[in-house]
């Protein structure tokens, strides 16, 4: 159809400006050469790479996987090549691609954070950073900046301070008021949000009696998660202007379309990845059908459109 | 660019007990696995299981316009409790051949299986080729089955056929002589020659921990097949970690069993 070329899916970030909304969610695309056999990674939007810490991290022992009702909890415990490596060997490879790459940074301490910026910033091909404030699983880290607004704020404040990269903040759900956490982090400098990270759970093996996650408690992603994602969305696009991307149980087109409805600027897909690997580039099919049967032209005209 | 197929369930019954074989016809594109490899089997349609979950290829046959994969399953939990229960005709979502297969040693004199359980299903596959495998002709290849009773012992038709010198034991002393399949090998250890043997073991983790103690300080090699829970196959969730020994290169503990994997040489992997 003539008319399918006339619809644009590009949306902007700050400054980041994406083909499309969809990107891949940290820690469900490796970092990104494990999909290449699968997806033709110059179709998407951005990739948000594993996590990455300063040094390597061997992660957490085994089982560190359950599946659970419509979901499934993780405790890999940050598992990563570490900050060098990554821009020794795997940003060669991610820049041959026309995508947005985005570095998803974790650290122990501010000075860890600040470090891991200021090493992707110097580097080559790194678009965007994520910052993981809400990662569940290692006990002294992501948890207790995410938590409180203070700590998350003076996170964001400390990357912001050695980088010009757009600066995107993953918040985790695992809070009392995520709509608090959101408004520090803006007034800190972030340049976008992003939300869901995993909801902590665990899982109980009725004949051991043992947990199912050698760490006990883990991240439950999938579409158990969704309906918990959309109302955390919809809580903090009231509250902040930064763009908002949305991440929690999106499985198909459909549900990508309720988050960019309710009014994020972009999406994540995670789980879905392990399920198919070629699932994002069925979301992006999926909603360029949606917008030509809807005589949608333009993304922007979609994004917020929620009527509540 | 790789897809993910569309298979049909040709057949599913219970084989032993509560063992089930699945046999699935797939389109001619498919490419042929090789011994250790495994696939991703998710039924297409379905909520739950949510995720796929991986099966050691236990045999796979071309034909002109079409292939069809076997696998083994032990029903266990939940996501195999659905599968046993999928009729002849129910399409399924095969993502595979995945993983870095056995290495086939077919010029050793001496070659060793030892199977035990559902750990049987690569081994079948393995068995098949290295008789196919003309250099292995000369070979002399045994087989240590296991199993917990007679009931429960998988694969040993197939082995007839082939030319493997067959050890069957069991737990109870149902079938074949009374004891673990490691300790019916260690009784014949010594008639092998280092040099020139290969060993390829896939079974339960305590049957493969007893095996590394037992090859411990001598110098057979031994590739074994493992087992873990595992989200995507290819590597990017992490969910399969396996502990080994540090490398002076690397200090990260932890390798990928879907991707760095099944496959491993014994001693790299810290039993527990």
């Amino acid at each position: 159809m003539a008319e399918t070329k006339s619809i644009s899916m590009s949306v902007k970030i700050g400054t980041l400006k994406l083909k499309n909304p969809v990107m891949t969610a940290s820690g469900t695309f490796g970092y990104g050469g494990e999909y290449a056999d699968y997806v033709d990674l110059n179709k998407l939007g951005a990739i948000v790479v594993k996590g990455l810490s300063l040094k390597p991290r061997a992660g957490n022992p085994p089982p560190r996987i359950m599946e659970t009702p419509s979901g499934m909890l993780n405790a890999v415990g940050l598992q990563n090549i570490g900050v060098h490596t990554f821009i020794e060997e795997k940003l060669p490879i991610l820049r041959k691609y026309d995508t947005n790459v985005i570095a998803n940074i974790y650290g122990e301490t501010y000075d860890e954070y600040k470090k891991v910026a200021q090493k992707l910033t110097s580097a080559k091909g790194v678009h965007a950073l994520e910052v993981n404030i809400s990662c569940p699983n290692v006990r002294k880290g992501g948890l207790s900046f995410g938590a409180d607004p203070k700590s998350a704020a003076a996170v964001t404040r400390k990357v912001k301070e050695v980088t010009g990269l757009p600066v995107i903040v993953k918040l985790t759900p695992n809070v009392t008021d995520i709509t608090a956490i959101a408004a520090a982090v803006e007034k800190a400098g972030a340049d976008a949000i992003s939300l869901i990270n995993t909801l902590t759970g665990m899982s109980v093996d009725i004949f051991t009696r043992r947990p199912h996650l050698k760490n006990v408690t883990g991240g439950l992603s999938g579409p158990a998660i969704k309906p918990v994602a959309l109302r955390m969305v919809w809580q903090v696009l009231q509250k902040i202007s930064i763009p908002v991307i949305g991440i929690g149980g999106i499985m198909n087109a459909e549900d990508a379309l309720e988050f960019l409805i309710l009014g994020a600027k972009a999406v994540q897909i995670g789980t879905a990845n392990f399920i198919n690997p070629q699932a994002t580039i069925e979301i992006i099919a999926g909603i360029e059908r949606y917008m030509e049967l809807n005589g949608i032209k333009n993304i922007s005209k979609l994004i917020g459109t929620f009527r509540s | 660019m790789k897809n993910v197929y569309i298979g049909e369930i040709l057949r599913n019954e219970e084989i032993a007990q509560d063992c089930f074989l699945m046999r699935v016809a797939l389109h001619v594109s498919f490419i042929d696995p090789r011994p250790g490899q495994f696939v991703m089997l998710r039924v297409s349609g379905l909520a739950e299981p949510l995720l796929s979950r991986p099966f050691s290829v236990c045999s796979f046959e071309r034909q002109n316009r079409s292939c069809s994969l076997d696998l083994f399953y032990h029903v266990i939990g939940r996501g195999t409790q659905i599968l046993a229960g999928l009729l002849k005709g129910t399409q399924v979502e095969i993502l595979g051949p995945l993983g870095r297969g056995f290495e086939v040693a077919g010029h050793k004199k001496n070659i060793v299986l030892l199977g035990g359980g559902m750990g049987m299903a690569p081994l079948i596959y393995l068995a098949m080729q290295l008789n196919k495998d003309a250099c292995s002709s000369s070979s002399a290849m045994y087989f240590y089955l296991g199993a917990q009773n007679a009931e429960a012992v998988i694969g040993l038709e197939q082995l007839k056929k082939l030319s493997f010198t067959i050890f069957t034991c069991t737990d109870d002393g149902s079938m074949g002589e009374k004891g673990l399949v490691t300790q019916i090998f260690l009784k014949d250890l010594k008639k092998f020659v280092p040099g020139e043997t290969m060993i390829y073991a896939c079974g339960p983790k305590p049957m493969l921990s007893a095996l590394a103690k037992i090859l411990q300080k001598t110098k057979y090699p031994c590739q074994v097949s493992l087992e873990e829970r595992m989200a995507c196959g290819i590597g990017a969730c992490l969910g399969c970690a396996v502990a080994v020994k540090r490398s002076k290169k690397s200090s990260l503990a932890y390798k990928r069993v879907c991707a760095d994997g099944p496959v491993f040489d014994i001693n790299e992997i810290v039993w527990k």
